[in-house]
């Protein structure tokens, strides 16, 4: 029964009083327009433990840890439901997972995801759904969710794994047959087999550090409320954990309604038709080459330069910098070894591929110039001589090798391909356009000469020119996924690329229907 | 490659009795799945060298199957040859999208099957 001192109304005084504390030692920070929904909480279990006035009622919360617990179990109380904002699952099924999983190298089958703040379950489970439905453990995959909170009652809840109508509204029949059972009261429980891959843990997104098991090797972080529950400060720090703990390329995905602008510039903004996820950059390489090795685990993104706008471009500039970056690493980590002795132009040849894979761009440009020594009209030297150049900012240099190479002979398309890179640096599109251009009329599977000049249609919005030629791009590379354009793919797998040209189509087909 | 060893997926029992006996004619091995979950244990279980993947499956469909396979790094050099009653364009643009290496339209001419499984696995071999 209600104490009639309690049913009064909160004073917005009183209301911050008890605000403060809960955000002192839980980091959750409600809003005023959360003052009639903690009136309620407060009301209800001060009258359970017999207090006659809120007053005391904040002494009992100062003095005793479990019934802070208890209170915070109430306020937390979210309300959610099974494949709540469908979209971001079917992003995550049809996008990010075969993204992720294409980007394991082959002996990880591991796919990690947590559902950071899962209240009772319904997230994690749907998750667990998502994978079941993929068909991922046909081939080997080991799925694992991790769903974490703050309220126990909530954790209990999602353990037990037993839902009303009212977290089923999303659900469509089929799902509800394959993955429920019904419980003689007319409720549904998940099945063992979704149960199976989920595990519960309690955790508290302000405490830091998180412990070791939740640092680190996570795919996918679900935290759909982070910018809501907690103020600006706790909540760029969660994020940054978050970023910490996710793997190169993995996503973050928050509430629909949520946007990371002011609170983490370290994350790339990705739209999958119109679902907006976060992903941690990759370190990837477009137009270079150089040691896999001698990267640093968690080097946050460059930020984008201010000046441009065009995802492509800025992705092309965090690609050369990275590059740029690894390739000092790669120098300063490895021993610069013993120049073997001269096994003629082939040999010469050979070990100037190699230092090319190791990232010796110093070495490459001594050895082909005594490449040249000996055979001043080897065209593949001056080739060589120019993307070393090219790659380091050397244009001038680069533009003079590829001038050499095409003099001895004028229909090298790898040639073009580097003066259209160069052109492209420089901020000429005109004359990139037109190397491109030559390019595919000597080898119409160049693919990345494709694909370069599609990025530079969609910069000039030119949406149906720059569709025709991701499509041209996506069409070598399943023609020729070995052609000569892979060796300027700078370790840059085709099935990224696949993937890179696939979202500017549909991107450039979207805009062109619109526009 | 004489010998190779091709899983051919189809819902349907006498589709897939007519796939095996052509492919059998050809000089090579079969294993059959008959759904989308089944083909990715057989996959897995078996490694073979080429898969002929229906569209139309039941659990998982063809196009998801053709998906987790070639966004795998221990599956995706398995060529995959889609088999759709759907028009040209269509099967095309979604070959593009799922990774298939080839697709023929349903029903299959026993020649045109032939020579897609020797080309793509001539491809493989090098």
């Amino acid at each position: 029964m209600l104490n009639e001192h309690l049913a009064k109304d909160l004073s917005l005084e009183e209301f911050r009083r008890f605000r403060d504390l809960l955000h002192r030692h839980s980091g959750i920070y409600l809003e005023e327009s959360k003052l009639d929904s903690l009136r309620i909480s407060l009301v209800t279990r001060a009258t359970r433990l017999g207090y006659t006035s809120l007053n005391d009622y904040y002494g009992a919360l100062e003095r005793d840890d479990h019934e802070f617990n208890e209170l915070l179990n109430l306020v937390t109380i979210n309300e959610t439901s099974f494949f709540r904002f469908p979209q971001q699952f079917e992003a995550l099924r049809e996008r990010v997972l075969p993204e992720i999983m294409a980007d394991k190298p082959a002996s990880s089958r591991n796919l990690r995801i947590w559902s950071a703040g899962c209240s009772t379950g319904e997230e994690p489970y749907s998750v667990s759904m998502s994978l079941l439905d993929m068909g991922v453990e046909g081939l080997g995959w080991r799925p694992q969710v991790l769903g974490t909170d703050v309220s126990t009652k909530a954790l209990a809840h999602a353990k037990a794994g037993v839902y009303g109508k009212r977290s089923m509204m999303n659900v469509p029949p089929d799902v509800v047959s394959r993955f429920y059972e019904a419980t003689p009261s007319g409720a549904y429980r998940i099945n063992d087999r979704v149960r199976s891959l989920v595990d519960f843990g309690y955790h508290n997104l302000i405490k830091e550090p998180y412990p070791l098991s939740l640092m680190g090797n996570w795919d996918v972080i679900f935290c759909r409320n982070v910018t809501i529950y907690f103020r600006l400060e706790s909540t760029r720090r969660v994020v940054r954990n978050f970023f910490d703990s996710l793997n190169e390329g993995g996503y973050l995905f928050i509430g629909h309604s949520e946007t990371l602008t002011s609170i983490s510039e370290d994350f790339e903004a990705i739209d999958m038709g119109g679902v907006f996820l976060y992903r941690k950059p990759k370190s990837r390489r477009l137009f270079s080459f150089g040691a896999q090795a001698a990267r640093p685990q968690t080097s946050p993104a460059p930020r984008p330069a201010p000046a441009s706008t065009d995802p492509a471009e800025r992705a092309a500039k965090r690609a050369a910098r990275a590059a740029a970056a690894e390739a000092r690493a790669a120098a300063a980590a490895t021993p610069a070894p013993e120049t073997p002795e001269d096994e003629g132009v082939g040999g010469m040849f050979e070990q100037a591929r190699t230092r090319l894979k190791e990232g010796r761009p110093a070495e490459v440009i001594e050895l082909v110039e005594r490449i040249l020594v000996e055979d001043p009209n080897n065209a593949d030297a001056h080739l060589l001589s120019a993307y070393v150049h090219a790659d380091s900012g050397e244009y001038d240099d680069a533009l003079a090798a590829c001038q050499r190479a095409l003099a001895i002979n004028p229909l090298l398309p790898a040639a073009r391909y580097i003066l259209g890179i160069i052109y492209q640096r420089q901020g000429d599109a005109l004359r990139a356009v037109s190397e491109f251009k030559k390019t595919i009329y000597i080898d119409a599977d160049f693919a990345l000469a494709h694909l370069n000049l599609a990025n530079i249609y969609k910069a000039q919005r030119k949406w149906a020119a720059a569709a025709k030629e991701y499509e041209n791009a996506l069409r070598a590379m399943y023609k020729s996924p070995n052609g000569a354009w892979m060796e300027f793919a700078g370790g840059f797998q085709a099935d990224l690329l696949v993937k890179t040209c696939e979202r500017s189509l549909i991107e450039c087909r979207k805009a062109a229907e619109a526009g | 490659m004489a010998g190779a060893r091709i899983l051919a997926v189809d819902d349907s029992p006498t589709i897939l009795e007519m796939i095996k006996a052509i492919l059998e004619a050809g000089g090579y091995e079969v294993i059959t799945a008959v759904d989308g979950a089944e083909a990715l244990e057989t996959a897995r279980a078996e490694k073979p060298d080429l898969i002929l993947l229906d569209v139309m499956l039941p659990k998982l469909d063809g196009y998801r199957v053709c998906r987790l396979l070639k966004f795998d790094q221990n599956y995706k050099s398995i060529p995959i040859i889609m088999l759709t009653a759907k028009t040209e364009e269509q099967a095309m643009a979604t070959g593009i999208r799922t990774g298939a290496n080839q697709y023929l339209t349903k029903p299959v001419d026993p020649d045109t099957l032939l020579g897609a499984v020797a080309e793509e696995l001539a491809k493989v071999q090098g």
